[in-house]
């Protein structure tokens, strides 16, 4: 753990001092879990359970990045799947709020045309209001919203300093006395050496506004990085990614930087395997844990109760920063929907279905008698 | 669904189809092969578990010379040293030589028959690192595997499913037609498209496929009730003529403002509302704040 003295401290790009030697990056999530305290703390991993095929785990990292882009921090992504230039490619585009000031400004020249259907005739004060007026768009806020249905712009994509790691064109490097297979080891090694040649460790000097690292890794634990946890009983390396995770949040601990990870546990918890304490491993070495569970392609789909949404979110583990206990939320039960503005997460109420099935078979019992 | 990934043509794909025992999936397979010869791409198919003459049969015959078989049956494990491919040589270097020895290959798709015996004489992980360098490598334009998900561990059947981009599970019908094909779909922007249908395969390799209809006991549709008029089959009369929404319209509103005073009105101006107090002489204005003597 890092310590400093408030005075000393310089404002950091983008983030926002929550308690005392604490630091917190916008959560483009604007309906957090419960608990997050509104954001990711700076030094910790966030470990998403990826959901079946990948959907909308992929696009929690897409935000993520997204988010790095708009504030101006640094980026990290590594891959095995796609080369992490076409995951940069499809980031959402940030939505722009400057309608209000780009109506006012050409509304004045305008006259009023009987059959313009724009023109209000009762209502003529609001005339110059954006036609949707969004909850979005406020002028103070911490964290921005996000258009799914566009890509961002190159322009602004571009502007952002990108380090990226595709395993499939790193060349094996072996490793003699190195706990860790080969992939982890090489993207470990990537990953410190970004934070030291880019100083987020503290070793530049203080003149420089110091920025935030956002590192984004994509389906660690699947074969494509090399490891055999999710289809062998016994792997050979049956501790490579719990080792990598605790070396990563060394890692972060001692610098300005934020991890993400999303990891495809539906095919490590394979009933078959013995495998299910490695996954109680991996998420007591992360520091806030979420499992996404979609429900295309399964029963749940069918069930009313979850029409409105498009899968459950668990929240498997909570943050202790700085603390003995974290917060304990009142209810778990939340469900995610992505709409085209928004990833939404909310409370699902599965207390009143049970409780109304209750009532119901308490009255049918008193009218058979 | 099913034919629409039959016909496709975004490079880079990984097709899964997954057989057990009691329904094969080598139909489909040549069906595949078949679509892909109609299309003018070379072929190259890794025979490890029939021969060519089986896999070959009722395949359209102007087209044949672009499908290259490189036999491995039936000595797949090149004991015998008869065979021209053997399971070992399932390397991306070796499948990439194989096919830029081929003459004038734009496309070139990449059939596997079966994976299940490569699966079982190697590592699983190195085998699915191989076939992503196979699909990332820009020599291959498709993948097309065979999986028979019986002889193998479900965390196996787990791992190669999720590096394909499409997943066809056939499973036999309990009716006459040949079987039931479920196809996922996964696209690059994350979205899955699933569906289920019936399918046979005709003797010269094509493919005709049958919507499946859902059972009831699946996602119900809302009943789509048509929206009954409010205004209808009342005692008076709620609806406009023409002449009465005109004279409607024609009426002067009461704060109707000439167009000058209306912009005016709009331009912003610098701060809200101000409250301007002018003390009256009845206005008792004491600066003392009368809940001082209040014992609290």
């Amino acid at each position: 753990m890092v310590f400093h003295s408030q005075e000393r401290l310089q404002p950091i790009n983008k983030t926002q001092r929550v308690t005392p030697g604490h630091l917190t990056l916008s959560e483009t999530t604007q309906s957090t879990p419960v608990g997050a305290g509104g954001g990711l703390a700076v030094g910790t991993l966030l470990l998403v359970e990826e959901d079946r095929y990948d959907s909308y785990s992929r696009m929690l990292l897409k935000y993520f990045l997204a988010e790095g882009v708009v504030c101006g921090h640094e980026l990290f992504l590594a891959s095995a799947r796609d080369h992490p230039d076409e995951i940069m490619q499809e980031l959402p585009s940030p939505i722009v709020d400057d309608v209000a000031g780009m109506k006012i400004s050409e509304g004045q020249s305008q006259p009023s045309d009987p059959e313009n259907p724009d023109t209000m005739k009762i209502a003529w004060r609001y005339q110059n209001q954006p036609r949707v007026q969004t909850a979005l768009a406020s002028s103070v806020r911490f964290g921005h919203y996000y258009d799914v249905s566009k890509t961002m712009e190159p322009e602004l994509r571009q502007a952002a300093k990108c380090h990226s790691f595709y395993q499939l064109q790193e060349t094996p490097v072996t490793t003699e006395s190195s706990p860790l297979p080969s992939p982890y080891h090489a993207l470990l090694k990537s990953i410190q050496t970004v934070i030291r040649k880019e100083g987020f460790d503290g070793s530049t000097p203080q003149s420089k506004v110091r920025n935030v690292l956002r590192l984004g890794l994509h389906s660690l634990g699947s074969v494509l990085w090399g490891d055999d946890v999710c289809c062998k009983d016994n792997p050979a390396h049956c501790h490579a990614l719990t080792t990598f995770l605790y070396a990563l949040r060394g890692l972060l601990r001692t610098s300005l930087s934020v991890a993400i990870v999303t990891v495809p546990s539906h095919l490590i918890q394979v009933e078959e395997f013995g495998n299910r304490a490695v996954m109680g491993r991996i998420i007591r070495l992360s520091d806030t844990a979420i499992a996404l569970e979609s429900f295309r392609g399964s029963e749940k789909e069918a069930n009313p109760l979850y029409k409105d949404y498009h899968g459950l979110l668990h929240v498997r583990q909570l943050p202790r920063l700085n603390c003995l206990s974290c917060e304990v939320p009142d209810t778990k039960d939340l469900a995610f929907k992505l709409k085209r503005k928004q990833f939404t997460i909310e409370h699902i109420f599965t207390e009143l279905l049970s409780s109304a099935l209750l009532v119901l078979t308490i009255t049918a019992g008193e009218q058979q008698e | 669904m099913l034919l629409d990934v039959l016909q496709g043509t975004e490079a880079g794909g990984f097709i899964l189809i997954q057989d057990t025992v009691s329904c094969s999936g080598r139909g489909i397979l040549k069906c595949f092969i078949n679509a892909a010869l109609k299309r003018g791409e070379d072929v190259h198919v890794l025979g490890f578990e029939s021969p060519e003459t089986q896999v070959c049969a009722g395949l359209d015959s102007s087209c044949v010379q672009k499908l290259h078989f490189h036999e491995g049956f039936p000595d797949p494990l090149g004991w015998k040293c008869t065979s021209s491919f053997t399971v070992d040589q399932f390397t991306s270097q070796h499948i990439t030589q194989l096919i830029k020895d081929t003459q004038y290959a734009k496309a070139s798709v990449l059939v596997v028959d079966s994976l299940s015996l490569v699966l079982r004489h190697h590592d699983p992980v190195v085998i699915c690192q191989r076939l992503q360098e196979l699909r990332k490598g820009g020599v291959i334009k498709t993948v097309i595997g065979l999986l028979h998900s019986d002889l193998h561990q479900q965390g196996v059947v787990g791992i190669v499913g999720h590096l394909a981009s499409t997943v066809i599970s056939v499973a036999p019908a309990n009716n006459e037609r040949h079987g039931v094909a479920k196809t996922t779909r996964r696209t690059k922007s994350g979205k899955v498209m699933q569906e289920e249908e019936y399918f046979s395969v005709s003797e010269d390799a094509t493919l005709s496929v049958q919507a499946k209809l859902r059972q009831p006991g699946h996602v119900q549709k809302e009943q789509d009730v048509s929206e009954a008029d409010p205004t209808s089959n009342l005692t008076f009369n709620l609806r406009l003529s023409e002449e009465e929404r005109k004279a409607k319209e024609k009426v002067a509103l009461p704060f109707v403002f000439s167009q000058e005073k209306k912009s005016a009105l709009l331009r912003p101006t610098p701060g809200t509302g101000r409250i301007m107090y002018e003390p009256d002489a009845n206005d008792d204005f004491d600066e003392e704040d009368p809940d001082d003597d209040l014992d609290v």
